[in-house]
């Protein structure tokens, strides 16, 4: 069979109106059906007639998983509420400003418009040998092609491998795990709550996912307490280009400051491993100080310990290491 | 039902890249099926019978040893690494998901030393061709007698039965299969010891190295299953506790093993020892 | 008074087009009947087809047929031809399928199973010239005239490669002084060497990128009595009617090229594509429009590259900052049909430096990537960006200011430079580099450069970027219409520039005309093309121009002339203005439109019928449909000059670098031009600002990859690729002008659209080294990684002279 790309083949689309419904849908379609929120990630998969569903659910049309709306003090979030609407929300500008800037460090204008918050942390890994159909452990195949001695890995992980090592590219998994964030994932049954960092599993738990969604689930919404409201936070994110690019490293960080001293703190890093990666032997550093310099730089070192390198990405462990001391510092 | 799986590889051929998980089901099927199958038609069966082979030898002591601790201590290590290797190969297929690649490769180090062990132990120190007897006439007697009860027993075995003979075979060539598989494999895992070198054989020759360790693997719950089955089944307690003590009674001995082809020397005769004595038997 | 034309901004004709959607490319035109053609592309970077089975497809409702590389002309030796069954790099087209819908045509590709037998493949030129390495093609990896062969003998295959001793150079890191290609000098560059004050040397890898134009080249065509008319995304126009008619076998007369817009194509479709053939010579078959809509993933291969350098340079100087001599060596990366661009760059080195003594050597080689071809400045952007900061790091360690390094170095208007002593129309480089330092205030700078604000570190670089932007002889063709209005008929292509209808302005300004008087004609070859350049080198400008000035010219004369023979007195007696030629001071007078009328009663050479001797034989068949339409302008460029013509553009940037994280802010960018005349300001600083994020794009985030072991390319997408985006360009961009006249051409106007590329990469890469301390990097794309692991002193995982390391 010959290849050919940048041509979508043929789907069933179906378009339900309610949750429901949809998971009726992927109940049916067991196997061969596909869920599409803003389609950026889809699309591509679509395009290079890789990924090759014979039933598409298109939840564009679901009302209840749109908005965002009070919730226990806190914020709920509609899974397909769009990275612009997240931009633009009032309350999450001003009281959780770190989602908000790390939404707005997504892709482009066009791109946020139309992707959603939910489908950002649902996304797929970019590893360009996966995305270009190679038949590599994520695929379901038998080898790693980015860990070989030659490959071209600048953009894969330092951290958290277990065969595969690519890296979960999405700028918001992080900032809403340093917000304590809890998803809300159904099927079929009552719905399931998943911490944020549990949302993410790595290679050695399913080397096939990013997440806990499994093909027949569904993300219905995002849950932010209210804890972090007004933190202070810090966001950076390190990328080749100044727009329409993915990480090369990104850090999302949350501190509760009283009196001169971090009595909290969450920090994760994206960029870096499978999954995104939530420090906590920095937090527990970190924690009770009052940051400053040497705290700052001791946080930093601490958090490239054990990181390793393949051959072109040696760069990421300074650049993790900096922008950890950096969110540190941002405290003073 | 498919054999395996294939895909594209970068330039677009087709390659094997590794068994289907079909075949996983159906050993489970198969070794479920012949088990209660097994179970119900032995209930048909009269008691396990063999020729009479004449007056035993004197000077049997009440126990004689059939595994040294050596041996057992090789059969155990080398089950449990089998069973965490089962375990961890295929639990997370059917669903279960936790970390397994490590505590596999591990597993499966520990089995090739055990076996490398076993191989030097059974060659130097062991009676090798007690295992590797054809016996093709005992076969034939065995395959009567299970086909009619009413054809005459199977004569008495040396230290190994045919059964175990045929199975121990087998499980030679699945069991080198997987571990030689395995071994080119471990070639692809990142360790602290070297770096993985994917590129080492052709991606069309990696996909058979799977193809076959998938095959061995999944044909080894099957006969894993089978032989834990048997070594739990009633008539067979007396050889499963020699795995575990060492040593199988006289009586047994006697009824089902040939002292000709299965001799055992030493230790004054049973009366006269104040202690029931394990003896050495040649073969120790 | 008709309104001044050159040196004012006047919206182009297309502008409401292009903006509304109504402007047709290729793509928009559907006639009955169109079928639809997809391309099977090759999966590996070197292989042979052993055997395809078009059963399937064939069988498939709504599949037309199958066109095969057996059915396209094929040239010996590396020579690309439209499908092939022997395939050099991955993703070259094997065969095409037409069918009613694209998504059968692309179902029906899958449905085809080919045997594709994988051949060695090699993607870095070094390796294909260590002994025993891989060559591009299985004859040979380099097909040329042997050294001893006689006149008239073919080129045949040959193994050209270097030796094992040169190899211990390579595999240190170092360039050996290995059997060149090309090579050519000048002076003693020993001597220079031997007497220098300071030597600087390194080696320098310049990565290939792929052009990516905003318009894929896709191409529609169908045959109507015996006629081609072909949609082609093209450069040029009138050129390409001409290549379209030789690839596919037919009279060029027998062709109706169409090609109203042109989304861009940087050197990639100069005069038409390779893939134009395969709708032409399909729809001949099938007897059928068909259309080939070429993906942005196709353009990442049909869409060629420019060839990437690993070059090793060595520069001497003087106490006082003079080059005084330069031995460079380049290996290009030739891909699989090979590329020239190391001639130019050898050239413009000598130009830049000025060094009197200087070493040029170069080897190209065939490798298994895409095809290359030139973009925009060819050669000349890629030393540019790869030899300032060669210049910038001597002048720190002199301890003489940059600026005052370019200066010195920068040429005269006598300059003699190249391996034929080319000697320049005109050359205003100083004068571009002061003005830009005025309005970039570089002398106020200073005190910025290396300095270090919390984690940022700022650092300045000047830039000095030549490039040809002139040629000559081609003719005009214009026409005074009963209706009054003057027609220009341009041969040029709209390109996406403006010179499509700023070349006419001299025509109208000649004619005495205000612009709304005048027509564009352009884009549909039926309507009658003189023959023009290629839209290629910058030259259009210059060289139409010429040709309008030249043809309006030979109208402003036959216009007197008729005005005399009809109202009386001397041809000299009269003026033209505001559509009327009267007699100078008032009096008598004819509207153009009565011109018009009267050229055609008169016939002769006034309306067309006879035509100069000298205008080309393509001009002819057009001149001779138009005539009797009108008075006819028709003339040939003879205006001549003594030099090339070359443009200059000065680049200044001035970066913030984190050291923290490696990335680069550019904070503020001025690029000025010696162009000669400025024809259109806005325009003008289009091209400037244009041309320079493309360099900066080039210098910085663009970038090409391949996996080694299967020889496959990762950066097929604009989001891999990576070129420059809104927010990489500085907020605080300014452009400016010398403005001053080009003496050897009429209207003094140099081209402008290649030479800002190498000023933006070259502004950039010395700015970042700048701000690195005077630390070089010398290789491109300056990625954050390739900047923090220098910065942090960690181990690069490639060498010195690696190429598509990111």
């Amino acid at each position: 069979m010959a290849i050919i790309k940048d041509m979508i083949p043929a789907f069933d689309l179906f378009q339900p109106t309610t949750v429901d419904d949809a998971l009726a849908l992927l109940d049916e379609h067991r196997g061969e059906a596909w869920v599409l929120a803003g389609g950026l990630d889809s699309y591509d998969w679509f395009k290079d007639r890789i990924k090759r569903p014979k039933v598409v659910v298109d939840i564009g049309g679901i009302e209840e998983l749109r908005g965002i709306s009070d919730a226990e003090g806190g914020l709920e979030i509609g899974s397909m509420t769009t990275l612009t609407e997240i931009v633009n929300h009032q309350r999450i500008r001003s009281e959780y400003s770190l989602l908000a800037t790390a939404a707005e460090h997504v892709a482009t204008p066009q791109i946020r418009n139309q992707g959603t918050l939910g489908g950002n942390i649902s996304q797929d890994t970019r590893c360009w040998y996966y995305r270009s159909g190679w038949p590599c452990y994520r695929a379901g195949g038998n080898i790693c092609y980015a860990s070989t001695p030659k490959a071209m890995n600048r953009e894969h992980a330092i951290m958290g491998t277990s065969r595969c090592v690519a890296v979960n590219p999405s700028d918001t998994a992080h900032a809403l795990i340093a917000l304590d964030a809890k998803m809300i994932v159904r099927n079929g049954g009552s719905p399931r709550v998943h911490d944020a960092e549990d949302f993410f599993i790595g290679p050695s738990i399913d080397i096939t996912r990013m997440t806990v969604v499994k093909p027949d689930d569904l993300l219905t919404a995002i849950h932010v307490p209210a804890v972090w409201a007004n933190a202070h936070f810090y966001y950076e994110k390190v990328r080749d280009r100044g727009s329409w690019d993915f990480q090369l490293v990104s850090v999302a960080a949350a501190f509760q400051v009283s009196g001169g001293t971090i009595s909290d703190v969450r920090i994760a890093v994206g960029g870096v491993a499978p999954y995104p990666v939530r420090l906590v032997a920095v937090e527990r550093l970190v924690a009770g100080t009052s940051g400053g310099e040497s705290v700052a730089n001791e946080a930093g070192e601490l958090s490239v310990q054990g990181a390793r390198a393949l051959r072109h990405n040696d760069y990421k462990i300074p650049m993790m290491r900096n922008l950890v001391s950096r969110a540190v510092r941002s405290v003073t | 039902m498919a054999l395996w799986r294939t895909a594209a590889n970068p330039w677009g051929q087709d390659v094997l890249i590794g068994v289907s998980w079909d075949l996983m089901y159906a050993a489970i099927i198969v070794a479920v099926v012949y088990l209660i199958g097994h179970a119900v038609w032995i209930k048909t069966r009269p008691a396990d019978e063999h020729m009479d082979t004449g007056a035993p030898p004197p000077g049997l002591p009440e126990r004689i040893q059939r595994h040294s601790l050596a041996a057992r201590v090789f059969h155990w290590t080398m089950s449990a690494s089998m069973l965490v290797l089962l375990a961890t190969a295929f639990v997370p297929v059917i669903g279960l998901q936790f970390p397994w690649v490590t505590i596999h490769w591990i597993a499966g180090v520990v089995l090739t030393a055990t076996i490398v062990y076993h191989v030097i132990h059974s060659i130097v120190w062991q009676d090798f061709w007690a295992m590797f007897l054809i016996g093709f006439g005992e076969g034939v007697a065995h395959l009567k007698h299970i086909l009619s009860a009413k054809a005459p027993a199977p004569p008495k075995a040396g230290k190994y039965p045919f059964d175990h003979r045929m199975f121990h075979h087998v499980i030679v060539v699945v069991g080198l299969g997987v571990i030689a598989t395995g071994l080119l494999m471990i070639v692809r895992i990142d360790t602290p010891l070297w770096t993985p070198n994917p590129y080492l054989l052709a991606d069309s020759t990696w996909g058979v190295v799977y193809v076959v360790h998938g095959m061995c693997g999944v044909s080894l719950i099957f006969f894993t299953a089978a032989h834990i089955y048997f070594a739990l089944r009633p008539e067979k307690w007396w050889i499963t506790w020699s795995m575990i003590r060492g040593w199988v009674d006289r009586e047994h001995y006697l009824a089902h093993h040939d002292p000709a082809k299965w001799a055992v020397t030493g230790g004054t005769p049973p009366a006269a020892t104040a202690d029931a004595s394990v003896s050495e038997p040649r073969d120790a | 008074m008709a309104e001044k034309l050159i040196g004012t901004d006047i919206a182009p004709p297309d502008l409401v087009a292009k903006i509304t959607g109504r402007a047709r490319y290729s793509e928009d035109f559907r006639p009955d009947g169109m079928v639809f053609a997809k391309l099977l592309l090759s999966p590996m970077p070197h292989c042979r087809v052993r055997g395809v089975d078009v059963s399937r497809a064939l069988a498939m409702e709504g599949v037309i047929d199958i066109l095969r590389a057996e059915e396209v002309p094929q040239r010996e030796g590396p020579r690309e031809a439209c499908l092939t069954d022997e395939p050099h790099y991955e993703g070259e087209p094997v065969l095409a399928v037409a069918a009613v819908t694209e998504e059968i045509a692309a179902t029906a590709i899958e449905a085809i199973d080919v045997d594709f037998e994988p051949l060695p493949f090699v993607l870095d030129p070094l390796d294909s010239l260590r002994p025993g390495g891989p060559t591009a093609y299985s004859e040979g990896n380099r097909f040329a005239r042997l050294p001893d062969a006689e006149q008239g003998d073919p080129p045949a295959w040959i193994d050209f490669k270097w030796t094992d001793t040169d190899f211990v150079e390579i595999d240190a890191g170092r360039m050996p002084n290995a059997e060149p290609l090309v090579e050519w000098s000048k002076g003693d560059v020993d001597a220079a060497f031997g007497g220098a004050d300071l030597i600087v040397e390194d080696a320098i890898v310049h990565q290939s990128v792929t052009h990516h134009p905003m318009e894929p080249r896709t191409n529609m065509a169908y045959w109507e009595n015996g006629k081609l008319f072909a949609h082609v995304s093209t450069q040029s126009t009138q050129r390409t009617k001409a290549a379209i008619a030789g690839a596919v076998g037919i009279d060029p007369e027998d062709v109706v090229l169409i090609a109203e817009y042109c989304g861009g194509g940087f050197g990639s479709k100069i005069a038409g594509t390779t893939v134009m053939q395969i709708p032409a010579i399909l729809s001949r078959k099938i007897n059928r429009p068909v259309m080939l809509r070429i993906t942005r993933y196709e353009e990442n291969y049909v869409g060629r590259a420019r060839p990437g350098f690993q070059s090793w340079v060595k520069m001497a100087f003087r106490s006082d900052g003079k080059c005084t001599g330069v031995d460079l060596y380049i290996v290009e990366e030739g891909g699989a049909y090979g590329s020239g661009d190391n001639g130019t760059a050898g050239a413009i080195a000598d130009l830049i430096y000025t060094p009197q003594n200087m070493r040029f050597r170069a080897v190209a080689m065939l490798t298994n990537t895409p095809p290359k071809s030139a973009q925009r400045g060819p050669g000349g952007a890629q030393i540019v960006s790869m030899l300032e900061p060669i210049l910038a790091k001597a002048g720190r360690e002199l301890g003489i200011d940059r600026l005052e390094m370019r200066m010195i170095n920068a040429p005269d208007p006598d300059v003699v430079f190249g391996p034929r002593g080319t000697a320049l129309t005109s050359v205003h480089a100083k004068e571009a580099l002061e003005k830009g330092a005025e309005i970039f205030d570089w002398a106020g700078k200073q005190e910025l450069s290396g300095r270090r604000e919390g984690t940022k570190v700022t650092g300045m670089g000047v830039a000095l970027s030549p490039y040809t932007a002139g040629s000559i002889g081609f003719d005009g063709l214009i026409l005074v219409r009963p209706d009054g209005k003057l027609y220009v008929h341009q041969g040029i292509g709209n390109l996406g520039t403006h010179s499509i209808s700023d070349t006419a302005r001299p025509a109208a300004e000649i004619l005495g005309l205000d612009w709304d008087q005048v027509e564009i004609v352009w884009g549909d070859s039926s309507r009658g093309m003189p023959r023009s350049a290629v839209q290629a080198g910058s030259q259009t400008t210059h060289a139409h121009t010429r040709a309008n000035h030249a043809a309006a010219t030979d109208a402003a004369r036959k216009i007197r002339q008729i005005a005399a023979q009809s109202l009386g007195g001397s041809p000299n007696d009269y003026v033209l203005d505001n559509g009327r030629v009267f007699r100078r001071g008032g009096g008598a007078g004819m509207s153009f439109a009565q011109v018009a009328e009267r050229a055609i009663q008169m016939g002769g050479e006034y309306d067309g019928h006879e035509l100069p001797g000298d205008i080309h034989r393509e001009t002819v068949p057009a001149a001779e449909m138009l005539a009797g339409e009108g008075l006819m302008g028709v003339a040939k460029d003879n205006y001549g000059r003594t030099g090339s013509t070359y443009t200059f553009v000065a680049g200044f940037a001035l970066v913030e670098l984190d050291v923290e994280t490696g990335v680069v802010d550019i904070k503020e960018f001025v690029g000025v031009t010696d162009c000669g005349t400025v024809i259109h300001p806005r325009s003008l600083g289009a091209q400037l600002f244009g041309g320079c994020i493309q360099g900066m794009g080039m210098a910085m985030t663009q970038r090409w990859v391949f996996d080694p072991q299967y020889g496959v390319s990762f950066a097929n997408r604009l989001y891999t690729a990576r070129p420059p985006g809104m927010l990489d360009i500085p907020l605080d961009m300014k452009w400016d002008a010398v403005g001053i006249a080009d003496p050897q051409t009429p209207v003094g106007a140099k081209g402008i659209g290649e030479p800002p590329v190498g000023a933006g990469a070259a502004a950039l890469t010395t700015a970042i080294a700048d701000a690195m301390g005077g630390r070089c990097l010398c290789r491109t794309p300056l990625t954050p990684d390739i900047i923090l692991a220098e910065l942090e002193g960690r181990d690069p995982a490639f060498g010195r002279l690696d190429q598509h390391v990111g």
